[in-house]
């Protein structure tokens, strides 16, 4: 969770999946201005003082040495898998992921040169067809699904909720896999507002700071909310 | 010089009048490592039902101008959950605990407060009158002072805990009700619940939460709060008045103080920063300093009205 001195308002901290961390406490998040949060942390100057609350949650899996891990990234949904490729990168494992990363056109995929110097074996979508195959990103995913076809495989996943719905129905069918890094309002970051509840099967709700942010597919997806409980309050 | 911040008021000693506000501050336990408990003046717990409850459908909260709306709907473990697995932790916390209660019906709030009344490291209760009474149409229990004295004093029955109780601002006379409140012999008031409202993404034309209607907190609420708190003061009702409402600063906290509050609670500010509540106790103690003020009761009420 991160603030600026903003004041009054915006009042409530950001959730930001870290991009990098260390050396030290050193750390990076990756942004794209969606709001005024967003705004200000854009025009935030170097030096400026921020309020960090982390790191919080859960991450993906740790890669295992028969598996190959299908990073499906989208847009601003970079930030975990590109962690998770880097944390590869260092340890000489890269032969057990791709990147496949998507966006709607060719400014929306960045951090490339960095990913290359990585050696991550890259799979670029846009759906302007400026970058990388035309169309979206869970096309690029099903040709990758296909190539590794009879080979344990597993999805690993960030990045708008449609793309992450469609990648987990496509691991569903094809039986493999998949853990989601979910974004949803949070206030806190601590499971105590519990505004960021998610309809789950395990449980009526679980909550993406507090139990995820990435969660098992089988268990998130397709679940319609519990019915109301009685005397609805207001808060 | 020394500054006194203890304060005995609504039947309980506090070390310091910074409280946290239920439903801000989970069971105390999430925020262990992220402040000091024990130098809290108290705690409240979130809302405990007679039975554990999940939440309302999503989207549950959305931030608006210096505050936010949420709709939770009292997602709770119930009370047998809050004895076995909740109080342990409470009882060696190091700082006074409340527990804000409530109820779909009379009975359930008679049966919760009960309950709750029997559990030894709970030093108060405060009750939650903002939901909607299902056999009166769904208008909040809080919200008739007649309705609101009933209750109030069919709890009193049964609980022996100071007792709190918590007022709904949805209202158009908060004298009314706090009377009611102290004709039923409770010990306190806690002055306010969230403000009720709504909002609405103009590109989706949907409203932003599920539940439509929502509970307003956060500093864009703090001048109802501190109206409320003062006309309820300025009535003299008889009972000590715990102020809530858009707290983020020690300033904040001396404003209610000089409105007719005791004690005031923190909400909103706690999903800022975890330590706001702490932050606010350091900041009260210098700021008395400074400005030569012994003891923190002499604050109260201390409006100047010419």
């Amino acid at each position: 969770m991160i603030r600026g001195a903003w004041g009054r308002d915006p009042l409530l901290p950001r959730a930001f999946s870290l991009l990098s961390a260390g050396p030290g406490s050193s750390a990076e998040i990756l942004a794209k201005t969606v709001g005024r949060g967003t705004a200000l942390l854009e025009r935030a100057l170097p030096g400026a003082e921020l309020d960090v609350l982390g790191p919080l949650g859960n991450s993906f899996p740790e890669s295992r040495p028969d598996t190959v891990d299908l990073l499906v990234a989208g847009g601003v949904g970079l930030p975990p898998l590109y962690m998770v490729g880097a944390t590869s990168a260092a340890r000489g494992e890269v032969d057990r992921l791709e990147m496949l990363y998507g966006g709607r056109r060719a400014v929306d995929l960045v951090l490339l040169r960095e990913m290359e110097a990585m050696r991550l074996p890259l799979f670029l979508t846009t759906e302007s067809g400026e970058l990388g195959q035309a169309g979206l990103v869970t096309k690029a995913l099903e040709a990758r699904l296909d190539h590794h076809r009879g080979k344990p495989v597993r999805i690993l996943s960030c990045g708008p909720n449609p793309m992450l719905w469609a990648v987990a129905r496509i691991a569903r069918d094809r039986g493999v896999p998949c853990f989601l890094s979910l974004e949803e309002q949070m206030a806190c970051g601590i499971g105590v507002c519990l505004g960021c509840a998610i309809p789950a099967r395990s449980r009526p709700f679980r909550y993406v700071c507090s139990n995820g942010p990435v969660f098992d597919a089988a268990d998130v997806l397709d679940v319609s909310e519990p019915p109301a409980p009685p005397a609805v309050c207001a808060s | 010089m020394s500054v006194r911040l203890e304060i005995e008021t609504g039947r309980i000693a506090f070390r310091n009048p910074v409280l946290t506000a239920s439903g801000t501050f989970g069971y105390g336990k999430e925020f262990e490592s992220l402040t000091d408990l024990g130098a809290l003046g108290g705690l409240v717990t979130k809302g405990i039902s007679p039975k554990p409850r999940f939440g309302n459908s999503t989207p549950r909260i959305c931030e608006t101008a210096s505050g936010m709306l949420n709709s939770i709907g009292l997602e709770n473990v119930g009370v047998e959950g809050f004895e076995r697995d909740k109080l342990p932790f409470l009882r060696a916390c190091g700082t006074r605990v409340l527990v804000n209660f409530f109820g779909a019906t009379f009975d359930e709030y008679i049966d919760c407060g009960a309950r709750l009344d029997r559990l030894d490291g709970v030093d108060g209760l405060e009750m939650n009158v903002s939901c909607p009474n299902i056999k009166a149409g769904g208008i909040e229990f809080g919200t008739d002072p007649r309705v609101l004295r009933d209750l109030v004093r069919a709890c009193r029955e049964v609980i022996r805990k100071p007792l709190w109780i918590k007022l709904t601002p949805n209202t158009s006379d908060i004298v009314a009700l706090a009377r009611s409140c102290a004709d039923a012999g409770a010990d306190g008031l806690s002055i306010i619940n969230t403000i009720t409202g709504m909002a609405i993404d103009a590109r989706t034309r949907k409203p932003k939460i599920a539940t439509i209607f929502a509970g307003l907190s956060g500093p864009a609420i703090k001048p109802i709060a501190l109206r409320m708190v003062y006309q309820v003061r300025r009535a003299g009702v008889p009972l000590p008045i715990s102020g809530i409402g858009g707290i983020q600063d020690a300033t904040d906290a001396i404003e209610f103080f000089l409105a007719g509050a005791s004690t005031v609670q923190v909400g909103t500010q706690s999903f800022v920063d975890p330590d706001a509540s702490g932050g606010i106790v350091r900041q009260l103690a210098e700021r008395l300093t400074a400005d030569g003020i012994t003891d923190v009761r002499e604050l109260i009420g201390a409006l100047r009205v010419a």
